[in-house]
């Protein structure tokens, strides 16, 4: 079944429908709060799914359902990474994204593994472009820049991320 | 933490009948401050005692409506057939509102037109109200069908 469908009949009031919504959906939630607070954090889960059963009946565009989730679980995230967030984000690096050699090595298991040294920024746009394969659009909605930022930040992430996994010994 | 947890710390939110409940309370507490007020108000000569009463009774039925409004708004999402059955019950407080008012004024032999349009205002608010949570959910549902015929012919 469909988001869209099940978002639909969560608006229409049946509670089942957000059962199905969590059962789908838990697992991404859990992982995205895990890899960007470095640890499992039940409260900021449990209150991302909170806001996601207040804010339902307000959402528009039930086919944007992932995107809006995503929305309301960076700012749960961003609540605890205040100071990490507040920290002046580096210059914008022009080249393009798939330039990088690194993007060749980088695969799910790796790139979990190196996430946790990654600043809040940069952890952010990579878990949600290659963990959760959401498109720029979207990484650039819920992180609230423009789509070119997130290409920045996307770059800049992958030239981190090899300077982490060599210097954790991984060889390309 | 599993879904079912999840589920189970956001059951009170995910509950119709407290949902309900609140909603219930919000229309009584208006309801109730409405006539009492509109007692006091037609009510010539009183002691202040009386008056003060008058006024606590009608306090605490605000009080109970603001609680119940703060709770549909803030504590718990109103969903398509919740907000059916808010105009319901808005219907239904307008109804008993309007009943009692009507007898306030036999009572009183003196139906005043300023009342009158009070009630008829608020039987339009009411109406309203209604039609659009009515109109809200058709949508949804025909939606819910069109997705739904969709995916099975995915």
């Amino acid at each position: 079944m469909s988001d869209e469908l099940l978002v639909v009949r969560c608006q229409l009031g049946e509670r089942e429908a957000f059962a199905e919504l969590v059962q789908g959906w838990h697992p991404a939630v859990e992982r995205y709060v895990g890899r960007m607070l470095g640890g499992s954090d039940d409260d900021v889960v449990q209150e991302i799914w909170l806001a996601v059963l207040k804010g339902l009946p307000r959402l528009r565009q039930p086919d944007r359902f992932t995107p809006w989730l995503f929305t309301i679980a960076r700012r749960a995230v961003l609540n605890r990474l205040r100071d990490a967030y507040a920290r002046p984000e580096p210059e914008p690096i022009d080249d393009l994204p798939g330039d990088d050699e690194a993007e060749e090595v980088v695969n799910r298991e790796t790139l979990a593994d190196a996430l946790a040294a990654l600043p809040a920024r940069e952890r952010e746009v990579l878990l949600l472009f290659y963990l959760e394969d959401l498109p720029l659009d979207a990484c650039a909605q819920i992180c609230a820049v423009p789509v070119g930022t997130v290409k920045s930040r996307l770059n800049r992430a992958r030239r981190l991320l090899r300077h982490e996994m060599v210097r954790k010994g991984y060889e390309a | 933490m599993t879904p079912e947890e999840v589920l189970a710390r956001l059951d009170a939110p995910l509950s119709l009948r407290r949902r309900v409940g609140y909603l219930a309370l919000t229309f009584t507490g208006l309801t109730a401050s409405a006539l009492i007020g509109l007692l006091w108000a037609t009510e010539p000569g009183l002691p202040m005692r009386t008056n003060v009463a008058f006024a606590v009774l009608v306090v605490i039925g605000l009080c109970w409506a603001a609680f119940g409004g703060w709770a549909v708004t803030r504590r718990t999402p109103l969903f398509a057939r919740d907000r059916v059955v808010a105009g319901w019950l808005g219907v239904g407080a307008w109804v008993a509102f309007s009943v009692g008012a009507l007898i306030i004024s036999l009572l009183r032999h003196d139906l005043e037109p300023a009342l009158l349009g009070v009630v008829l205002l608020l039987g339009a608010v009411a109406a309203l109200n209604l039609r659009a949570a009515h109109r809200a959910r058709a949508a949804l549902l025909r939606r819910r069908s069109v997705l739904a015929e969709t995916a099975k012919g995915e």
